[in-house]
């Protein structure tokens, strides 16, 4: 498979210095360099140069990135992009700090993604000789890496089959109207590889992103990140619980700025002849929240 | 101290050295559709019908644009009281999620609430 998985995230943060506060200390990511107000970080468990990016002015999202295997990967992409009619870019190396070249595809819902093979590579926490099971000095939640992004879309349908048809994914589940199959599809999550998800895509009235999410070690990690933000009064939005979608233990929560974060840990493993589950609008609530079995409003409301 | 008064439900609380208009609320045993809490969602907005606030943090415009703050809106969840203020919410009426909050500010004379539902 070309695409390999979500490589980095990169939002805009109002107040900088607050901003990493949040991802450095409370997240527990590591900073890997701050130039040009931004900053960039990358989690314990990663070995590229970063895995998010903050920017001072703003909020909300200003693109992210997918890594590919082989230089070559990006070319087929690129073909394949044209092919399907998006708007497609050339981005050099240097355009983003470590990023080698790569192709920057705009999604008709305005959103902005990269592709790219190769980042300079740092190393994992622990390293790769004789490692340690996590660092022995870890800060905050200690996220080990990105996992995914749900990003609010006019139209995810359509959309999905730019990820389905040009990049590979498939549909592990989705909301869609009825169980028909002229169905219409309220959200669709998408995966490359084994996980439930490297993107999902919601329909909103608005282009902007819902969250991106850091996957943890595993339920007794997201209990206790929920120890931590209590402790810096991190705003929770729900959880910790777990979504009927996917089955993953979680946490909703916002950065300083207002994004939402998630802790993510859990899920099964997906294989492409897996079939892909469908929830329906009346079962949403459970399907989002499966203790609560109802949203929240800021679920369908808010995002930034 | 500055005083809130929610013009929409009759209520009116204290407001603390430095504190929100959504953290009063909050504080109070009230609660209103809010989000992020952190200025980035837009969703706290209200009418400032009366009186001054600030932004205790810098307001992003594409959240709170200039012709917003000029025409009166607010954003609850960073705007600070500088004098006594009167708000509206939009839409909705404020929830007494606390009773508790209720007997207390009875007990406390400066903190009145005109109506508890
Ligand atoms: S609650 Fe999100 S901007 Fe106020
Ligand atoms: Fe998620």
């Amino acid at each position: 498979m070309a695409v390999m998985r979500m490589g980095y995230m990169h939002v805009r943060v109002t107040d900088l210095a607050e901003a990493k506060e949040h991802y450095a200390n409370t997240v527990g990511l590591y900073q890997t360099l701050e130039q040009d107000g931004r900053v960039y970080y990358k989690g314990w468990d990663e070995w590229d140069h970063h895995s998010v990016v903050i920017e001072e002015g703003g909020v909300g999202y200003v693109k992210c990135g997918f890594k590919c295997d082989k230089p070559e990967d990006i070319a087929e992409i690129e073909a394949k992009t044209i092919a399907f009619g998006y708007p497609v870019e050339r981005m050099v190396a240097g355009e983003n700090p470590e990023v080698g070249d790569g192709i920057r595809v705009t999604l008709p819902s305005g959103h902005q993604i990269e592709f790219y093979s190769h980042m300079t590579a740092w190393g994992l926490e622990v390293g790769t000789h004789n490692p340690d099971a996590f660092p022995r000095h870890m800060v905050g939640i200690g996220a080990p890496r990105l996992d995914h992004a749900l990003l609010w879309v006019n139209d995810p349908g359509e959309i999905e089959r730019f990820f389905v048809d040009v990049i590979g994914m498939w549909a592990t589940e989705r909301v869609r109207t009825s169980l028909d199959d002229d169905a219409h599809t309220i959200a669709t999550w998408l995966t490359i590889g084994e996980s439930n998800h490297d993107i999902a895509l919601l329909e909103a009235p608005e282009n902007k992103i819902h969250h991106f999410a850091f996957e943890m070690r595993g339920w007794s990690d997201i209990l206790h990140a929920a120890d931590i933000f209590a402790m810096d009064d991190v705003p929770i939005d729900i959880g910790p619980t777990r979504h009927g979608i996917t089955r993953g233990t979680t946490i909703y929560f916002f950065d300083p700025a207002g994004n939402r974060n998630e802790t993510f840990s859990g899920g099964y493993r997906c294989f492409r002849d897996r079939p892909t589950v469908t929830w329906t609008p009346d079962q949403l609530g459970k399907a989002i929240f499966y203790h609560q079995r109802e949203l929240n409003e800021r679920f369908l409301t808010v995002a930034t | 101290m500055p005083r809130l008064t929610v013009e929409s439900d009759g209520v009116t609380i204290d407001i603390l050295e430095g504190e929100t208009i959504l953290e009063g609320l909050y504080r109070n045993g009230f609660a209103y559709r809010i989000g992020c809490r952190r200025g980035g969602c837009a969703i706290c907005k209200v009418d400032l019908v009366d009186g001054e606030v600030t932004y205790n943090r810098t307001v992003a415009d594409t959240v709170l644009s200039d012709e917003e703050r000029a025409a009166g809106t607010c954003l609850s969840c960073r705007a600070v009281p500088v004098t006594d203020v009167k708000i509206a919410l939009r839409e909705e009426n404020l929830r007494r999620v606390s009773s508790l909050m209720a007997f207390a500010m009875k007990a406390a004379p400066r903190a009145t609430s005109a109506q508890s539902q």
